[in-house]
């Protein structure tokens, strides 16, 4: 009997394949390996592929490397018993080959937790940018790859301009680099650096991805971010507590485009080339609080600018999706139902 | 249009300090109601160094944080309830999730000024609790203005809504306060504030810096009750700042009557002693010159010389068993220059 959490996230993968399967054929039959598969974008792919499997007969073959990578069966426990999943119990710094018969890799290895780069932002970095050249090195010579996607972050660009709509590829912003708020962006910028430099020098099939902000099943709601704390207020009954005026804009993009996206630039993206993945949908935190509060009965109340509803304290974090439109990817699932599914998945 | 301002009120905090953590339940109870009908949107309650630090190193209050808590939360509608908390006295398990439970709205979550690291842990609590969290960096005097910045977004990063940085030890002069407010304002992506102490006079002056500087947040206590020479004095403050044009959505005829009734519930206001100057220029806490004068008198030493070589060894709070050590130290040396 599988739990309400699981036929969601089946119904989500039946949902963004249906019709599009053509487009993974290329995974049938192969072996993938997910380094840092463990996290929220890994656990997601992990989904989608042994979907692939049981309802396809994709026979795709997937391997999961992580430092802790048996810490998957908690939050996972129907992993347990796949033959066609299997795990690596290895520190991506120390890596020094990939199993042989690999044909793809993505490469995932990364905290996304703001609390931790600054706590431990030499690990933080020593992680991405260590990490990035072990596995690149690692693969330099591995002949059966068919390619590589590396996940970067949508936060090299540094921040965005409000008055700069949409941050696409070719923008060139960056964080600034001797500040310990940029340790996660300057690493994943070097690693891209490193991406390009093993691109060119060995030829590699590389391609690079930069997400964005994603929302679905799996996502942890400790996280101190805009849309994880509303959800949480919203189920523990309120208030939705917006910390500035309301204003600030993000986009949020539902786990199963972001995964069927991620597989479809794995195999189709072209190499030495960067993508954005992320909603092009702009939403205000205020209307993200209000399409959430709706979701509950009693609606909780919003609370805007609780401390101080200053505009300086204003944002904006939304990307340009053209580049990876032009691979025929689109978003499937609106806000809307983004944030009713996710809730749904939350619910015992 | 001027900005408006978040008044804090520490008085039944920092307070605690200047009447050895003996808070009685009258005490909050009536100051909560004062503070409640003036209009104050926040007041912090607790033994002076915080939730869960009643102890024999640092003083013993008589209440339990608990007790506290409860008779203030009783009391308390429209007022939000704040605890002061330092890792290390206050555990999560322990301290802060009964403290929820009573009630309490707002946690700030104060370390030294260059150990911002470890307050991870308890402002990620609060934050996933869905509390209103500012983060502290106490002993400010003691950090550059860069430092400062860093550890400022090491809280921000855990979550923390608002940054304030203390003038613990009353060490700053204005432009102190200009530089370094103005730092974090310019760098910082959420609210900055302020906790003054008034060793060499210049609470008010410093807090008024403060908000020049771009602070949204000042902490103050009625007729300046806290510890060592007391804090910024509320009553003052909230005059000075509105008459400069800002906002506090305090009743001022309410708050003048509230400092009054306030000084027949806590009887003792604060007066700025020579011992205070000393502290303020040796750059030690406030909250060591009940220990510093009790220590002086029962080892016949100055109590100033106390403060100066504590202010060489730059003690910070949590160090009060070091008084001891220099006391006796100090004790020898004057016997050995007798013989």
């Amino acid at each position: 009997m599988k739990n309400k959490q699981l036929k969601i996230i089946e119904k989500d993968c039946d949902e963004i394949t249906s019709g599009d399967i053509d487009a993974l054929e290329m995974l049938r039959n192969e072996r993938v390996l997910i380094i840092g598969g463990t996290g929220f974008i890994g656990k997601w792919l992990t989904e989608l592929i042994i979907f692939l499997n049981d309802h396809y007969n994709f026979n795709t073959n997937l391997s999961l490397l992580s430092r802790q990578s048996e810490i998957i069966y908690d939050q996972m426990p129907h992993l347990m018993k796949r033959k066609d999943v299997s795990l690596i119990r290895q520190d991506v710094r120390n890596l020094l080959e990939v199993p042989s018969d690999v044909s793809y890799v993505i490469h995932a290895a990364a905290s996304p937790d703001s609390r931790v780069h600054s706590s431990d932002p030499i690990q933080t970095l020593s992680v991405i940018v260590n990490g990035t050249h072990a596995v690149l090195s690692a693969i330099s010579e591995h002949l059966t790859l068919k390619k590589i996607l590396y996940i970067s972050s949508g936060l090299v660009y540094g921040s965005q301009p409000l008055d700069f709509l949409y941050m696409d590829e070719k923008y060139r912003g960056a964080p600034l680099c001797n500040s310990i708020t940029s340790i996660y962006a300057e690493a994943k910028r070097c690693a891209e650096t490193l991406c390009a430099a093993y691109f060119s020098q060995y030829k590699i099939p590389i391609v690079i991805i930069r997400p964005f902000a994603f929302i679905g099943p799996y996502q942890s709601l400790d996280k101190p971010w805009a849309i994880n704390n509303f959800l949480r207020d919203g189920i523990s009954g309120g208030p939705i507590r917006i910390l500035t005026d309301g204003e600030t804009v993000r986009s949020y993009m539902y786990a199963s485009d972001m995964a069927f996206w991620i597989l479809r630039i794995l195999t189709e993206g072209i190499s030495g080339i960067a993508y954005n993945v992320g909603s092009p949908y702009p939403v205000t935190l205020k209307n993200l609080a209000e399409k959430i509060a709706i979701n509950f009965k009693p609606r909780p109340d919003i609370r805007i600018g609780t401390l101080f509803a200053d505009p300086k304290y204003r944002s904006r974090f939304v990307p340009d999706v053209s580049l990876s439109k032009s691979l025929n990817l689109d978003i499937k699932v609106n806000l809307d139902d983004a944030l009713k599914r996710t809730l749904a998945s939350y619910a015992r | 249009m001027k900005r408006q301002l978040l008044v804090y009120d520490v008085t039944l905090r920092d307070g605690s300090h200047a009447i050895q953590h003996q808070l009685t339940k009258n005490m909050i109870v009536s100051y909560a109601r004062l503070a409640e009908s003036a209009g104050i949107p926040m007041i912090e309650v607790g033994h002076g160094n915080g939730l869960g630090a009643s102890s024999l190193l640092v003083g013993q209050s008589l209440l339990t944080d608990y007790e506290m808590l409860e008779a203030a939360r009783e009391n308390l509608v429209n007022t939000k309830l704040g605890i002061h908390v330092m890792p290390g006295y206050a555990t999560i398990k322990r301290d802060i999730r009964k403290a929820f439970e009573i009630g309490v709205d707002v946690i700030r979550c104060g370390a030294h000024c260059t150990e911002a690291d470890t307050t991870e842990r308890h402002i990620s609590y609060a934050r996933e609790k869905g509390k209103q969290v500012f983060g502290i960096l106490m002993m400010s005097h003691m950090a550059s203005k860069e430092v400062l910045v860093e550890e400022a977004f090491k809280m921000e990063s855990y979550g923390a809504e608002a940054i304030l940085i203390m003038d613990s030890a009353g060490a700053f002069l204005p432009q102190d306060v200009t530089d370094r407010i103005g730092a974090l304002v310019g760098e910082l992506s959420i609210p900055v504030g302020f906790h003054a102490h008034n060793n060499l006079g210049m609470a008010i002056a410093n807090s008024v810096a403060a908000v020049e500087a771009g602070a949204s947040i000042v902490d103050c206590s009625a007729r300046g009750f806290g510890a060592g020479a007391g804090n910024a004095q509320i009553e003052v403050l909230v005059a000075v700042i509105e008459k400069m044009g800002y906002t506090t959505g305090i009743d001022l005829y309410s708050l003048l009557d509230a400092s009054d009734l306030a000084e027949n519930i806590f009887k003792h206001p604060p007066v700025i002693k020579p011992i205070n100057i000393v502290s303020g220029l040796a750059g030690v806490f406030s909250g060591f010159a009940k220990h510093v004068e009790r220590i002086a008198i029962e080892y016949n030493v100055d109590p100033r010389d106390i403060f100066l070589k504590l202010g060489k060894l730059k003690v910070i709070a949590g160090q009060e068993d070091v008084i001891i050590e220099v006391a006796s130290e100090l004790q020898r040396g004057n016997q050995k220059n007798e013989k």
